[in-house]
């Protein structure tokens, strides 16, 4: 005390007037939505599932645009092609049958011919995808060769993969494949036949990269070029490209699964949209009119939600029948609509129901405020968070619905793409193409966990509770 | 325990006494995505054995926070306790919860809250919450700690309570709860029992009468109660030390007595105006004090009440008063105390200092 | 407490009738007579389920014959297999479906509050941000996608180790169960973990804790005994629910992996139009729905006293 004594002077022991006697915030003052739109914006997951939504809306709308491509149209010389780079052929004579090389066997004995391994084995003309030939010297003793090709390398299991050819004649020293060649890399191991048909000795194995080849009346034929006249022998040709692959019956990918999205995208928005429609008319009507009649109206939608969900999907599928020619989205649609409306009005009821009792209402009320203006400016906002919330996380629920009926074959009619439909095509040939269910099984999960995270931070962003905290 | 029984004769006795509970320079903050709110700013208290200190402040004044943060159970984080201790018998309860393996809290402290029916476990029967305590603390046997319960139901009033032990929370009315709450944190013969705002969410007729039983607890047990209130009728009643809180620190120091009638802070002089009673002297009717507290996530670097104080000075803005002690005992955080003050403030006390 | 379970068991007989009005309902709008096409064998069936089904009859005296029958708990004989009563069916394929869906649940609901339990535990740590990313990606995978991976992974695996731990499609064994009973679980698990771990978080922070916190107990007294307690509630109340989305992703789970249950049954019935399966199974899952779900609520009124008296 006696410090202070010597710090202050007398003039500042004198009153002031305090003027501000209400001290402001240093926090600033946020509206609602406002508040809302910075959490959602700080929520950086959801923010990243905003853009995949709206990147997958620009997929569905602008991408049959820009890649146009026939998802229906068949390519059957590339059926199950896997992704990968545009493809090439090259030009070249069309093909001449070939006589093959013959060379006079050796004699030997059954002992030697058990320690032998055919010797010279050997490309004789380069490898194309029209056609393989290979030869090798006579085996001394051998009655035949046996030829297998493999797409592995047989070392060290000593795979040979599959049997290809067997020749009886010992005679006859060389091989020409052609068949189902593909522009890759192939392993030939040829063995010696004893005198009773059976493999002697070791095998063995070259092997040939093929390339991809085409004369010039195929390529026509098969659309690639426009007149046969117009490439010469030599030429490269760019065979038609998918950048995704194709499915099993040659059709491309990248372009199914964008008319796919638009099948599978718009189950998966409009149908929230009419059953939450449905929902909040007759929640709000059960809300609004009470007693008896809202009584009377829950029970039935109590009724409505006991229905075994996905069965009734499927009864009123088989109900409504799908002619000839029909994809089946309009009936899915009203399943969807007569299946899915009592959550929303259940929800809706509810709020109406709790919001009539807040004293703003009341406040409003008597202030001589009409029922319009009460449901425009008090019901309608602050039922809107919670509508949204419902909206976004019933997307996702239909795309799974809808993903599954099509996947037990109860969804939309071949050949109309969809989602589902295509993973329920690609689980035959998952082990072999894993392609064709992986495409459609990404963008179903991308889409349904965009959605999802997009869900929860509206939900997290709107919930009034949430504000402050953190 | 009446306002100005024996003045001068608890004055001296406190020179004596060794404080059974000494709060040293707490300092609490939380990280808000807005900021640091400093909630708690370098409180300092004592408590007596046997008597009670009431905490008094506005709403967010940072006393539920204090006695929240000695007892552990401010979330952290986003909670901090940056600075400070809290001597329990030479023990800081701050930094050490157990002791020779059992915790302090439900044994040496004992703790009920504002809202009695949130507060209880929905799922568990009254009795077994009562019951717990003493299976943790007492090694009693579930049988043991269940009839003991009872007894305890009995002791703060409750009719019928073996069957009552049986029932769930939400079969009790809001005092019943809060006094089964109070037999749950008295249930270990605690040194010290802190009652965080235990009459604010009940009926005015109940306030009184947990009041009372608190009172009537205290004669019994004798151990200390720290009384966290809002309402100076509850400290007029109850309280033997008072702590006048603004801000996140505290202002006044004193006992009640002091307080009342010797008040040596213009924020006590404007809560005791904003006080009802019946003093058919006072002229005027209910002064409200104009403005609000400081935003804590900034607060002012003089005196923390400048900006609503009647009689504020020109250094009150960027000084921080020092604390005076007016009486042996009784602080007052208030440049007012100064020796060099030369104002006459009407019913404000000007201690020895000034 | 007992006559509300009277109450709610008379309202379940209620809804399983409008169910099998629904159903009825929904099976004779379909386009054309059912009896009609080639894919009726023969004559001989078609006279019998003719004097059955009064099919010749007006539609209300179907509806009738129809709800008399489900009322004995008849559910006919199929469309497509000479003499194979529906009820058979059920009571050959149902149990394997039962089977599945039970393992299913346990899995779903053990493993969901334990996630649960843990990612609020370690809110926003390492353990807790796995294991969200895993929720989240079961939750995003579709049932089928899942079940033809794991059935691709085990082949995989068996043909790795040279030997068969665990079989890769089938019925039989405790092994053949284990891993479809976990990909029929799997969505579900992580929907309640979810409510967990959200459940979890809101009790941390409520009052009760904090004053079981300011009684001296210890943490994992508080844990299992004031925290787990309440924050299963939730849980509870939405596994009616759950054990419906399970007992009908069983179709998929019992395709993929040749289970021979009453979904795979029902699946086959739809393909090949079989009425009366289709009917008879789809009452006979909706009932077993109805009285799953009034029985999680009895469930849930044992563990919350708050339910009993009302």
């Amino acid at each position: 005390m006696s410090t202070a004594a010597f710090k202050f002077g007398p003039g500042d022991f004198e009153p002031v007037a305090t003027e501000r006697r209400t001290q402001t915030l240093s926090r600033p003052s946020v509206s609602y939505w406002q508040d809302a739109w910075r959490r959602l914006k700080e929520n950086r997951r959801a923010l990243i599932s905003l853009w995949i939504v709206i990147a997958l809306a620009f997929f569905t709308l602008a991408g049959p645009l820009l890649w146009r491509v026939d998802p229906a149209a068949q390519d059957l010389d590339q059926v199950s092609l896997p992704p990968g780079l545009p493809r090439v052929a090259l030009i070249v004579e069309p093909y001449v049958p070939w006589a093959g090389i013959t060379a006079t066997p050796v004699p030997g004995t059954p002992e030697t011919l058990a320690a032998a391994t055919p010797d010279g084995l050997r490309l004789v003309e380069p490898a194309t995808t029209q056609a393989v030939r290979l030869a090798w010297d006579p085996v001394p003793g051998a009655s035949g060769y046996q030829l297998y090709r493999n797409i592995f390398d047989p070392e060290p299991d000593g795979a040979v993969g599959l049997p290809v050819a067997e020749i009886l004649d010992p005679a006859q020293v060389s091989f020409e494949d052609r068949l189902d060649l593909e522009p890759t890399r192939y392993w030939y191991s040829v063995f010696a036949r004893d005198e009773f048909g059976a493999e002697a000795g070791d095998y063995a194995t070259v092997t040939v990269d093929l390339t991809r080849v085409v004369s010039a009346a195929e390529a026509e034929t098969l659309g690639w070029i426009d007149a046969a006249g117009a490439v010469a022998l030599g030429d490269e040709i760019v065979l038609p490209y998918y950048p995704l692959g194709t499915d099993y019956l040659g059709r491309d990918m990248l372009s199914r699964l964008m008319y796919g999205a638009r099948v599978s995208l718009f189950i998966g928005v409009v149908a929230p949209l009419l059953f939450v429609v449905v929902g909040i008319v007759y929640g709000s009507a059960a809300g609004f009119i009470g007693g008896r009649v809202d009584q009377l109206l829950m029970r039935f939608a109590d009724f409505v939600v006991a229905l075994p969900f996905l069965l009734f999907m499927i009864l009123f599928k088989i109900a409504f029948g799908i002619g000839p020619g029909e994809s089946g989205i309009f009936p899915m649609l009203v399943a969807l609509v007569l299946l899915a409306w009592p959550a929303t009005a259940r929800l809706v009821r509810g709020q109406v129901l709790q919001i009539r009792e807040e004293g703003y209402i009341g406040a409003s009320q008597l202030l001589g405020a009409k029922t319009t203006y009460l449901v425009l400016r008090h019901m309608i906002p602050n039922t809107m968070g919670v509508i949204l919330v419902t909206l976004t996380f019933a997307v996702p629920t239909v795309i799974f619905t809808e993903a599954f009926l099509s996947f037990i074959g109860m969804g939309v009619a071949p050949p109309t793409p969809s989602w589902g439909s295509m993973s329920n095509e690609g689980l035959r040939t998952m082990l072999t193409h894993p392609h064709e269910l992986i495409f459609p099984a990404i963008f179903i999960s991308v889409t349904v966990l965009a959605f999802n995270l997009l869900g929860d931070g509206l939900r997290d962003a709107l919930d009034v509770r949430m504000r402050g905290r953190e | 325990m009446s306002v100005g029984e024996v003045p001068g004769g608890r004055t001296a006795r406190r020179h004596d006494e060794p404080a059974l509970l000494a709060v040293d320079d707490l300092h609490v903050e939380f990280d808000t995505y807005g900021g640091v709110v400093k909630a708690v700013r370098g409180v300092s208290f004592s408590v007596r054995p046997g008597k009670t200190l009431a905490i008094v402040g506005e709403s967010g004044c940072g006393k539920s926070v204090t006695v929240q943060s000695i007892m552990g159970l401010i979330p952290m984080p986003p909670g901090r306790i940056t600075r400070g201790t809290a001597m329990l018998d030479g023990i800081d309860v701050i930094r050490q919860k157990v002791v020779d393996g059992e915790d302090i809290r439900g044994s040496r402290i004992g703790m009920i809250f504002q809202d009695p029916m949130s507060s209880m476990n929905p799922t568990m029967t009254v009795g077994d919450q009562i019951a717990e305590t003493l299976e943790v603390h007492r090694g009693y046997t579930r049988k043991q700690a269940y009839s003991r319960a009872v007894e305890l139901l009995g002791m703060t009033h409750i009719p019928e309570p073996a069957d009552r032990a049986k029932q769930y929370p939400f079969a009790f009315s809001g005092g019943m709860l809060q006094r089964a709450i109070i037999a749950m944190a008295i249930a270990c013969e605690p040194d010290i029992l802190i009652a965080d705002e235990p009459t604010t969410a009940l009926d005015v007729t109940i306030q009184a009468q947990i009041l009372d039983l608190l009172d009537e607890l205290q004669a019994t047990t004798g151990m200390a109660i720290v009384l966290i209130t809002h309402n100076l009728g509850v400290v007029a009643r109850l309280a033997d030390d008072v702590a006048v809180m603004y801000a996140g620190q505290i202002v006044e120091k004193g006992s009640a007595e002091e307080l009342f009638h010797e008040c040596a802070h213009p924020y006590t002089l404007g809560l005791r105006a904003a006080m009802p009673g019946n003093d058919p002297t006072r002229e005027q009717g209910l002064q409200a004090i104009e403005g609000t507290p400081p935003d804590m996530f900034d607060p002012p670097r003089g005196c923390a009440y400048f900006a609503r104080c009647p009689h504020a000075m020109r250094l009150c803005e960027e000084n921080r008063p020092e604390r005076f002690e007016v009486a042996p005992h009784h602080y007052s955080s208030c440049w007012l105390q100064h020796p060099a003050a030369p104002l006459e403030v009407s019913g404000l006390y000007r201690g020895a200092a000034a | 407490m007992f006559r509300y379970t009277v109450k709610r068991l008379i309202q379940g007989v209620i809804t399983v009738w409008f169910i099998a009005t629904a159903t009825f309902i929904a099976m004779h709008s379909v386009p054309g007579d059912p009896l009609s096409g080639e894919r009726l064998a023969n004559e001989e069936i078609r006279a019998n389920l003719e004097a059955r089904y009064g099919l010749d009859r007006p539609l209300f005296a179907q509806y009738l014959i129809y709800m008399g029958n489900m009322a004995r708990g008849d559910f006919g004989i199929s469309f497509t297999q000479q003499n194979r009563r529906v009820n058979d069916i059920i009571r050959e394929h149902f149990p394997v479906s039962a089977t599945l869906g039970i393992l299913a649940v346990v899995f779903a609901a053990l493993g969901g509050i334990l996630w649960g339990a843990l990612t609020a535990l370690f809110r926003n740590r390492l353990p807790d941000v796995v294991i969200m990313f895993l929720v989240i990606l079961g939750i995003s995978v579709p049932s089928f996608v899942v079940a033809a991976l794991s059935q691709l992974g085990l082949t995989s695996l068996n043909a790795l180790l040279g030997v068969s731990i665990l079989p890769v499609a089938g019925w039989g064994t405790l092994l053949h169960m284990i891993v479809p009973s976990m990909v029929l679980g799997l969505g579900t698990m992580a929907f309640l973990t979810r409510l967990m771990r959200s459940s979890m978080l809101e009790i941390v922070n409520a009052d009760f804790v904090r004053t079981a916190k300011s009684k001296g107990l210890p943490p994992t007294r508080i844990f299992l005994k004031h925290q787990l307690r309440n924050a299963i509630l939730p849980v509870i109340t939405v596994l009616g629910p759950a054990i419906a989305a399970i007992t009908t992703g069983g179709f998929v789970v019992e395709l993929v992996f040749a289970i021979p249950g009453l979904g795979r049954y029902f699946v086959q019935a739809v393909q090949q139009l079989d009425y009366t399966v289709i009917m008879g199974t789809t009452v006979f899952y909706g009932a077993f729905l109805v009285f799953m779900v009034i029985l999680v609520d009895l469930l849930y009124g044992l563990i919350d006293p708050r339910v009993r008296l009302e």
